[in-house]
């Protein structure tokens, strides 16, 4: 802030009596009202629940620093329990009735697609912390805008690193086609590791909720030659399950995926069959973090009472963080003014890396984080961006 | 690894998948015979038994033991289901007891919602159980819990059957399956009939949930909603309300589902479930009955 004005000047005097323990709405102006649907419960629970209150921080640090524009944040948030009927609902709730300026969601490209018509319709610009398909602004429109990489860029790290890293020159691909998260992963996955010089061994599909991968296993088991990993585009829920019924048959082989594995059930419910398992992610959230994303973590410890869960927490928090910005920047409160502003985006330093739009482009371009699991523990595989990117 | 050996292991992938089904669909069918209703209930009376076990487990209890807490606990809760919603609107018209049953279908979930909230929780099976054997060289696989599994299928089955051709309380729920008012005029008790039935079916609902999440590896609240889906085409393709048909549907479905992974081709899979329900809407069409009961009409 290089000048302050009487408004923000106010702000901050109110904001000062807000944290010493007024304990209610200090602020004298009416809050700038954000929309925060997320999937509380249901499939994408374990992610968007992080998410939340990562978003949650990054509003209460916002309005602790005199809020934006002189005005607190305020996160109007709902459960859409991860399924799109609601989704469409609270959408309708979110922009008729509580009237919010924009709109920060989801941590997966379904929900966003089943919100962005409506937010579209209504010209609200929605920030999305963790939906990785980057085709969601050409299918959706220009309101729309990604504060995570692109599933291109992360199966591209994911193809490369198993070809690079591991070493693997045949694979197996395993992919869920129940969302357009996992087919999309893996349809770029294949893309890159074949342009890297890499050979499928044979490929199988799945859908999202079956608990059954015996008859997929005993066709890897059954090939002539064995794969030297296998990718296996998938949500935490099923990667779990195919690697306890992998390990189960005795196939001891690396498993790489996607930031969908970024969630504590693949080390609870996974146990010792999650071993020599790598996913992309957006973050390496753990011990050995850097001084940035460490801060996080105390703050986030502080907020509540547990450690960040996973790379959804940080992003909940870069995004909230990228929209105040923005409507900072906008200089008023206008949902087109905002739009633009985030577009115009360069430089913001996140948590989970540095976020800027190139012009036209609402996917940013970000590092992506590869997590391994050894002996029951995370830990950061590698740090890259891919060298080859298949076009979204 | 030789083409019988593959094939062996398929057979035995479809086994253990099929007795799963088959353990959820024979309880479907149990309540469908004697009340003609579709208990859309019957998945979240598993997630019952299984979130009990799963406490009893978290408190100590060994697995077995806790197993018969979950199917005990799953019981009741077909019993109060019953009594509670069931009863009330037993001589209702079809379309008002099928939304009862959805409406506790909800109350149940949102309940097991409000308690473990609806993030999945895992499920702490015994490690030896989780353990694997590995015959011919490890060509052929197969875990404790899913020797468990069939086992415990079998047995139940077993007692079952016994159950409803050796018993007078059994033979009478049979009786009242067949025709109510007809048993009811040579003077059996109908209502502890189909309590009798509620209890039972409710039984197996919580010995499979408890199986099916030890498989899983994880409860949640909403977890019965996709062993009832295939419960009930299991049931269809067998007859709906034929135990014996519930059995078998539950076992060819299994085999369906892993013969089309297993030897279609690879382009073929992803159709899987579009080939299962378009057999089911054949089924439906074709020989409504089912398997079991060729030409009877079944409502749903």
């Amino acid at each position: 802030m290089t000048h302050i004005t009487r408004r923000t000047a106010l702000g901050l005097g109110l904001s000062t009596a807000f944290i010493l323990g007024t304990n209610g709405s200090a602020f004298a102006a009416d809050p700038i009202k954000i929309g925060f649907p997320a999937n509380l419960t249901g499939n994408a629970a374990s992610l968007d629940g992080p998410m939340l209150n990562g978003g949650k921080l990054a509003a209460a640090e916002i309005n602790a620093a005199g809020g934006v524009l002189g005005r607190p944040i305020e996160l109007v948030v709902y459960d859409t329990k991860s399924d799109a009927t609601v989704i469409s609902t609270v959408a309708s709730q979110l922009i008729d009735s509580d009237k919010v300026i924009s709109i920060v969601a989801f941590s997966d490209s379904d929900s966003v697609l089943a919100i962005g018509p409506q937010i579209q319709k209504a010209q609200i610009p929605l920030i999305t912390p963790g939906a990785t398909s980057p085709k969601l602004p050409s299918q959706l429109g220009n309101e729309v805008f990604l504060a995570c990489f692109g599933d291109n860029v992360q199966a591209a790290v994911g193809a490369e690193f198993a070809l690079n890293s591991l070493k693997a020159k045949t694979g197996y691909l395993l992919t869920d086609i129940g969302t357009e998260y996992t087919t999309l992963l893996s349809d770029y996955f294949v893309k890159t590791y074949e342009h890297g010089g890499g050979k499928l061994l044979g490929q199988d599909s799945y859908k999202t909720g079956d608990k059954s991968f015996t008859a997929q296993i005993a066709k890897i088991k059954a090939l002539p030659e064995a794969p030297g990993f296998i990718y296996a585009a998938s949500l935490v829920d099923e990667v779990t399950l195919i690697l306890k019924q992998l390990r189960q048959a005795g196939i001891d082989i690396p498993v790489v995926g996607g930031d969908g594995y970024d969630s504590p059930l693949l080390l609870q419910v996974g146990g010792k069959a999650a071993e020599n398992t790598f996913f992309t992610t957006h973050s390496y959230i753990g011990a050995g973090a850097t001084p940035k994303v460490q801060a996080f973590m105390d703050a986030y410890k502080a907020a509540n009472k547990v450690d960040p869960e996973n790379a959804f927490a940080a992003l909940g928090y870069d995004a909230v963080k990228l929209m105040a910005d923005a409507i900072k920047r906008a200089g008023e409160v206008d949902s087109a003014k905002i739009r633009d502003a985030i577009a115009a985006t360069t430089g913001l330093d996140g948590v989970t890396g540095t976020i800027t739009y190139r012009p036209g482009i609402a996917v940013p371009d970000k590092s992506v984080s590869v997590i391994g699991v050894k002996d029951g523990k995370l830990f950061l595989a590698s740090e890259a961006a891919p060298t080859f990117v298949p076009e979204p | 690894m030789s083409g019988f050996e593959y094939i062996l292991q398929q057979v035995i992938n479809a086994v253990s998948l099929g007795s799963l089904y088959a353990l959820v669909a024979v309880g479907l069918s149990i309540v469908f015979g004697v009340l003609k209703l579709t208990n859309f209930a019957h998945g979240d009376v598993m997630m019952v038994g299984a979130f009990t076990t799963v406490l009893l487990i978290g408190v100590g209890v060994p697995f077995i033991p806790a197993l018969f807490g979950g199917i005990i606990a799953s019981a009741i809760a077909g019993f109060l289901i019953e009594r509670i919603a069931y009863r009330p609107v037993r001589n209702a018209p079809d379309v008002t007891r099928l939304l009862t049953s959805l409406a506790v279908t909800y109350i149940l979930e949102n309940v097991g919602i409000l308690i473990f909230t609806s993030s999945p929780h895992n499920f702490p099976l015994p490690d030896s159980l989780n353990e694997s054997w590995q015959l011919m060289g490890g060509a052929i696989t197969f875990t404790n819990i899913n020797i468990l599994t069939l086992a415990l299928t079998l047995l139940s089955l077993v007692g079952l059957g016994w159950f409803i051709t050796k018993t007078t309380l059994g033979l009478g729920m049979r009786a009242a399956s067949e025709d109510m008012s007809a048993a009811q005029l040579v003077g059996l008790d109908v209502n502890r009939l189909i309590v009798v039935a509620f209890i039972v079916a409710s039984a197996f609902a919580g010995l499979a949930g408890v199986l099916w999440a030890a498989q899983a590896g994880v409860v949640q609240p909403q977890m019965g909603f996709t062993p009832l889906l295939k419960a009930f085409v299991a049931a269809i393709i067998g007859g709906f309300g034929s135990i014996s048909g519930a059995l078998v549907g539950g076992f060819m479905l299994g085999a369906l589902e892993i013969l089309i992974v297993a030897f279609l081709p690879d382009a073929i899979t992803p159709y899987r479930d579009a080939i299962v329900f378009s057999l089911l809407i054949a089924f439906l069409l074709f020989r409504p009955g089912g398997l079991m009961q060729p030409n009877r009409e079944i409502k749903l």
